[in-house]
């Protein structure tokens, strides 16, 4: 009983521990809060990855894909029964994007993407991702709506000339506008990434769109000829493919399956074409790696073409694993606060052993053990660090809980925005306190504090009592 | 009439690098159960080694600790951490009172060593009532909640003597209990040790480089040269 009543009055009476109780504090405080924004934005881009590509993904080894995808289709709806919920054929190529902004033009490496925008609606997030200049949803559509045709010069005319009588004249005037229209608003819509239309300024300031909705794009893709050729193509812009993921946001433009098929020339004579991936949704709770592997042989027998059915997650396991990594060498780092809290302990708990040395002389002559002196001693240090990681852990979690308005403050008191929402696509800082995470910490901390007194409590538990006695 | 507790033949030296001093050349004493014995000596005469090995603080080199005709100096450590509990209390020159702790948990600890938190924690009311009563028996039942640093010298003292009754021992070993104390509260402590072993008939060993303290002792013996070289009726 004498060890927990010593290490209560070591803990309130020993002020210079709580110099250690503090850093041990201040390290629990500061890993809370870092891993949970980092699991917030591991988390929110984790929804936002998932989003943007379907729960499976069943790719063709040649980029020129395969053009007998309903029956692949067939095979995984069989192989999946009730298990897969829809599916999207989707034709995927790298290109160049070229559009013009006032006397100069816009010039950017891109991945096209060629899908059924409703099918493609239906096996993930792509419709949420889908805005206008103005931040308000649009359809999955590539559909170019009757407003955008006529703010062209020619499309404006045509609208002028509705209401004037029918004659040859007006007929042939309205064939020649029609053309110019086209080539001013090509029939086809587009949607490309936020930031392949928008610039950003930085600096607190709003984003400015280079492209508008009705603006016309040129693409340029290779074709699948025998020599590798380049094809080209227009569309315009129907709307902002925004998912906050820049790699997406900056690289993706969706156009109209069919028509990037007839381009690329992967239209076969029976009007069907190729595709090189189908985009998979399957039923929630399903666990995709089972279902990967259930489908993979079932594709397999469609030799001699190849097939890969990858899970989201395997399609972005170099980001994912990344951000994993990146999240593991910065727990490594700040552990070590921890760690330099532990050898802060080691020394005060030195200290304190030399100026008690008599009295544990005293608590030996009175017959306490040398495990009971060590118990002392580890007890003190296990409740400086249940001290610290507790005091540590509420203040992180207040932290973590009013970040958004600590932010706002220090915003306020430096003088600029230390969230730029505009970088991140996020209103708030997005925060996800794990338990698991939080149970390491705390564990972690008085394993630090715990191992930081062993030392120390073997030196004063093997202390001679005579000699502890004798000394001055 | 069977002693109590008895030396016989210790031997115990200090190494000072390569030299080796003797402290105890074969020491023989015994004390009857009851029996007050003072040991007197020159400074540096080995007055206090032998109370710790007759305590169990040290071990000696050569000879044996008797308790009642039981060899205790060669029992396991576990052993002699609980005879120290259980059978001696100690009190020393400069009262060693523990300073986190109050006098009257200081009077505690003894008990406090000997139960786990649980046994405590159900006897914790007969404990607490023992030690304030052994406050009280020393004097002191006004200064229970008293740190070390707001008592006197004296008062100190006697705090510790209740700490080392807590244990309910029956051989008690004080180390100049009142070296460090002005003569009347030397002799108020004194007193009370007196008292003390006439009621609990409690065995002492009273180590003291005053004569005029070992009078008062049923017994006084001399320790020069590591050897009892003489043994002195009391109140010569």
């Amino acid at each position: 009983m004498y060890k927990y009543l010593l290490c209560w009055r070591y803990l309130r009476t020993r002020y210079i521990a709580l110099a250690s109780v503090i850093s041990v504090m201040l390290g629990v405080a500061t890993m809370i809060v870092v891993n949970s924004v980092m699991a917030g934005f591991s988390d929110k881009m984790r929804d936002r990855l998932h989003g943007v590509l379907a729960d499976l993904v069943v790719e063709s080894a040649s980029f020129d894909g395969f053009d007998n995808f309903e029956e692949v289709m067939a095979r995984v709806q069989e192989a999946g029964g009730d298990d897969v919920l829809a599916m999207a054929p989707t034709m995927e190529t790298p290109g160049i994007l070229k559009y013009r902004v006032g006397s100069g033009s816009m010039t950017r490496p891109v991945q096209i993407i060629g899908v059924r925008a409703a099918e493609r609606a239906r096996t993930g997030d792509f419709a949420e991702f889908l805005f206008d200049e103005k931040g308000e949803k649009v359809e999955p559509s590539f559909q170019v709506p009757e407003r955008l045709k006529e703010i062209s010069p020619a499309g404006a005319r045509l609208k002028e000339i509705e209401g004037e009588p029918e004659d040859a004249f007006k007929r042939a005037l309205q064939e020649q506008l029609e053309i110019q229209r086209r080539q001013q608003v090509p029939d086809q819509g587009a949607i490309i990434g936020y930031a392949l239309g928008t610039w950003h300024p930085g600096k607190g300031q709003p984003d400015v769109y280079l492209a508008h909705l009705g603006t016309k794009i040129s693409l340029a893709f290779p074709t699948s000829g025998k020599k590798p050729e380049a094809g080209f193509d227009e569309f315009t812009v129907v709307g902002f493919f925004k998912s906050g993921m820049s790699e997406y946001d900056s690289t993706h433009v969706y156009v109209p399956l069919e028509k990037l098929q007839k381009t690329r020339l992967l239209l076969g004579p029976d009007g069907k074409g190729a595709v090189n991936q189908i985009q998979i949704k399957v039923r929630p709770g399903t666990n995709l790696d089972r279902l990967a592997d259930r489908l993979q042989p079932a594709l397999d027998r469609l030799h001699p073409m190849f097939f890969k059915v990858w899970t989201w997650e395997q399609k972005q396991g170099p980001l994912l694993g990344a951000v994993a990594i990146e999240q593991s060498i910065l727990n490594i780092l700040l552990f070590m606060i921890i760690a330099v809290a532990g050898f802060g302990i080691l020394a005060i708990f030195s200290m304190i052993v030399v100026e008690k040395t008599r009295d544990i002389g005293v608590m030996k002559a009175l017959g306490a053990s040398t495990s009971g002196i060590r118990g002392i001693f580890l007890g003190y240090g296990l409740l400086l660090g249940a001290v610290g990681s507790g005091v540590g852990m509420i203040g992180g979690l207040l932290f973590v809980r009013y970040i958004n308005e600590i932010e706002k403050i220090l915003s306020v008191v430096i003088g600029r925005k230390v969230f730029d929402d505009s970088i991140y696509y996020f209103d708030m800082i997005p925060t996800l306190v794990e338990p698991h995470t939080l149970i390491a910490i705390v564990i972690g901390a008085l394993f630090i504090a715990v191992l930081a007194s062993v030392w120390p409590a073997q030196r004063a538990a093997r202390l001679h009592p005579v000699k502890a006695l004798r000394f001055e | 009439m069977a002693s109590h507790i008895a030396a016989v033949g210790l031997r115990k030296s200090y190494w000072k690098g390569p030299n080796e001093v003797p402290v105890l050349r074969g020491v023989d004493l015994e004390a009857e159960r009851g029996e007050m014995v003072a040991v007197v000596g020159a400074s540096g005469s080995g007055k206090s080694t032998l109370l710790h090995i007759l305590g169990l603080l040290d071990a000696p080199d050569a000879g044996t600790v008797l308790v009642d005709s039981q060899r205790i100096d060669n029992r396991p450590e576990r052993h002699r951490d609980s005879m120290r509990n259980h059978l001696f209390g100690f009190i020393f020159q400069f009262y060693h009172l523990l300073p986190e702790l109050t006098a009257l948990e200081n009077v505690m600890m003894p008990s406090l060593i000997r139960h786990g938190a649980w046994s405590y924690w159900k006897e914790r009311r007969r404990i607490r009532h023992e030690a304030a009563e052994l406050m009280q028996r020393v004097g002191l039942g006004h200064r229970l909640d008293h740190c070390p640093t707001e008592l006197s010298g004296g008062e100190m003292q006697r705090t510790a003597i209740a700490r080392a009754l807590a244990g309910r021992p029956s051989i008690l070993l004080a180390d100049e209990p009142t070296g460090n104390l002005d003569a009347a509260s030397g002799q108020g402590v004194l007193d009370l040790l007196r008292d003390l072993n006439r009621e609990r008939e409690l065995t002492m060993m009273l180590v003291t480089h005053d004569p005029h303290i070992a009078q008062q002792a049923d017994r006084v013996v001399r320790l020069a040269e590591g050897r009892i070289e003489e043994w002195v009726p009391a109140l010569l």
